[in-house]
């Protein structure tokens, strides 16, 4: 039926038109599309460019395939993913407990904010050395920093957002009888869900950076040490494996994140789709 | 039948400046089990300020509020109030908002089966069969105030206050908004305290109509409006009481603008 009429469509001259607009809204085909485009610019650089600058997508390729068949990597993303993990559920945890009740209870607030942005506005990196003397050169250290990466931005939104609780839905939550216990729960709570995930995907960047500096930098184990191995003995096409994996990861996370958020709130309408 | 009383309420705000200014002065008014009453006046007369005191929302400055001759503390599950700017929970569907209603008012979280029965006899009472899965973003202004209305009705309140509820709506949704709450309140038979600046819809409604002076607000004049109900079963704006009762009300208001 459907094809019959696109069929009696093409033959009234229109068709090109509408089967673009068809492939158009196919958004999986347009993302594959740009990816072919993508590669095919990238090995015509590449043929271009020293090895040494731009390996190929080919030995890319064949560099990810020995570097997942030795094992290395596959052992190496489990020693980033798991102190990552973590630190960014602890920091998710306490950033958006803290920040709802700092958001609500106010004197608490203005006790505990100066802290928190004196804290916020360190540059995390300058932690480290001292992390390493508190925690020692291991895991702990890196947990603790990506929780330390991961937390302030998860409590300072879902703060915002609990302090943005709609004080007209209070009042009619009030009006309706509602005690304060009840108003945290169908008012204030729901009104902050977008901020916590909002402050999810900003930590999860953070978290993200946090592991792979600190496995960069001080523990020289997972993603991070190859990142940091395979750029100074300059072998580029492996050192674009663990980017790969690193990339795949964010991808993931974000869209994870994305999917939980319009499942947990399917009440606001959208603007783009 | 529930009644609601106002003895020598007094309010004041303080100004952005700083000095006090009285908002409602010495204000009383008995309003009957069973009748339902309009607050008009120009804006700036106090109107929402006294029905938010009758809400138990805000304290009295001085004297009293009577609800059954009991003074009143707080918000009281006898009573529901409808407000203009409506205050759906945009997270909750139609039906979830409703019974809002009752969960604050009997504070659980679980409806039992009677309960939620209502719930749905309500939805169908205000129209809005069909429509319980709806989030309020997808309904139209005057199915937004039809789910305000239901969530007031399905508490069985004693006494209805209403805010200006029809007030954000286009004349003919306006219009149907208004018979329909005379359908509803023949059948629930509670007492309503109406506000609203609208004098054909304060005349159309009520029983009464106290017509407020501002600066601080205060009773300036009370009409009896006697014209025969059910109202919304003959052309009740073409009487010539209507036409009189109008005239009168608007010549008090028009002296304070």
């Amino acid at each position: 039926m459907t094809e019959s009429a696109d069929r009696l469509g093409a033959s009234a001259g229109h068709g090109v038109k509408s089967r673009l607009a068809a492939i158009g809204a196919n958004h999986y085909f347009l993302t594959a599309i740009s990816a072919i485009i993508f590669i095919v610019i990238w090995q015509i650089v590449s043929m271009n460019v020293p090895p040494i600058i731009l390996p190929s997508p080919a030995n890319v390729a064949a560099a990810f395939v020995e570097l997942t068949a030795s094992g290395e990597l596959v052992r190496a993303t489990g020693q980033t993913v798991w102190p990552f993990a973590v630190g960014l559920s602890v920091a998710f945890v306490i950033g958006t407990s803290l920040g709802l009740v700092l958001g609500i209870f106010r004197p608490a607030a203005r006790i505990l904010d100066p802290y928190i942005f004196v804290f916020w506005s360190i540059p995390n990196i300058a932690w480290l050395p001292l992390f390493i003397a508190w925690f020692g050169v291991g895991q702990l250290t890196l947990i603790v920093f990506v929780f330390v990466s991961a937390v302030f931005p998860q409590l300072l939104t879902v703060e915002a957002g609990a302090k943005e609780a709609d004080s007209f839905l209070v009042e009619v939550a009030r009006s309706l009888g509602g005690t304060k216990h009840e108003i945290l729960r169908l008012v204030v709570l729901p009104s902050a869900l977008p901020y916590i995930f909002a402050g999810l995907r900003i930590a999860v960047g953070r978290a993200l950076v946090g592991i792979i500096v600190g496995q960069l930098l001080i523990v020289a184990t997972g993603i991070g040490y190859m990142f940091q191995f395979y750029g100074e003995t300059l072998s580029l096409a492996k050192y674009f494996a663990p980017l790969i994996v690193i990339a795949a990861l964010a991808v993931a996370l974000n869209r994870a994140v994305n999917w939980a958020e319009h499942v947990l709130i399917p009440w606001k309408p959208r603007a783009f789709s | 039948m529930p009644e609601l009383e106002f003895i020598n309420v007094r309010k004041s705000y303080k100004s952005p400046t700083g000095e006090n200014l009285l908002a409602i002065a010495d204000f009383s008014l008995k309003v009957d089990g069973g009748r339902f009453v309009s607050v008009v006046g120009p804006s700036g007369c106090g109107k929402t300020t006294l029905l938010r005191m009758a809400a138990g929302l805000i304290p009295c400055e001085s004297g009293q509020i009577r609800l059954d001759g009991a003074g009143l503390t707080g918000p009281s599950p006898k009573m529901s109030m409808v407000f203009q700017a409506i205050g759906l929970m945009p997270w909750k569907n139609v039906a979830s908002n409703v019974a809002l209603g009752i969960q604050l008012q009997a504070h659980r979280r679980k409806l039992v089966p009677e309960e939620a029965d209502l719930v749905a006899a309500t939805l169908v009472m205000v129209g809005l069969k069909g429509f319980e899965h709806y989030y309020p973003y997808q309904l139209s202004g005057g199915m937004q105030q039809r789910v305000g209305l239901a969530r007031a009705l399905v508490r069985q309140p004693e006494i209805l206050l209403m805010d200006e509820p029809f007030g954000a709506l286009d004349a003919q949704t306006r219009a149907v908004m208004q018979d329909e709450l005379l359908t509803l309140w023949d059948r629930a038979k509670s007492t309503v305290l109406f506000i609203t600046h609208d004098l054909d819809e304060a005349i159309y409604l009520s029983d009464r109509v106290v017509i407020m002076g501002r600066r601080p607000g205060r009773i300036k004049q009370v009409l009896e409006v006697k014209l025969r109900r059910p109202r919304y079963s003959y052309d009740v704006r073409a009487e010539a009481e209507f036409a009189h009762l109008r005239s009168v009300a608007w010549q008090s208001i028009k002296e304070e603008l």
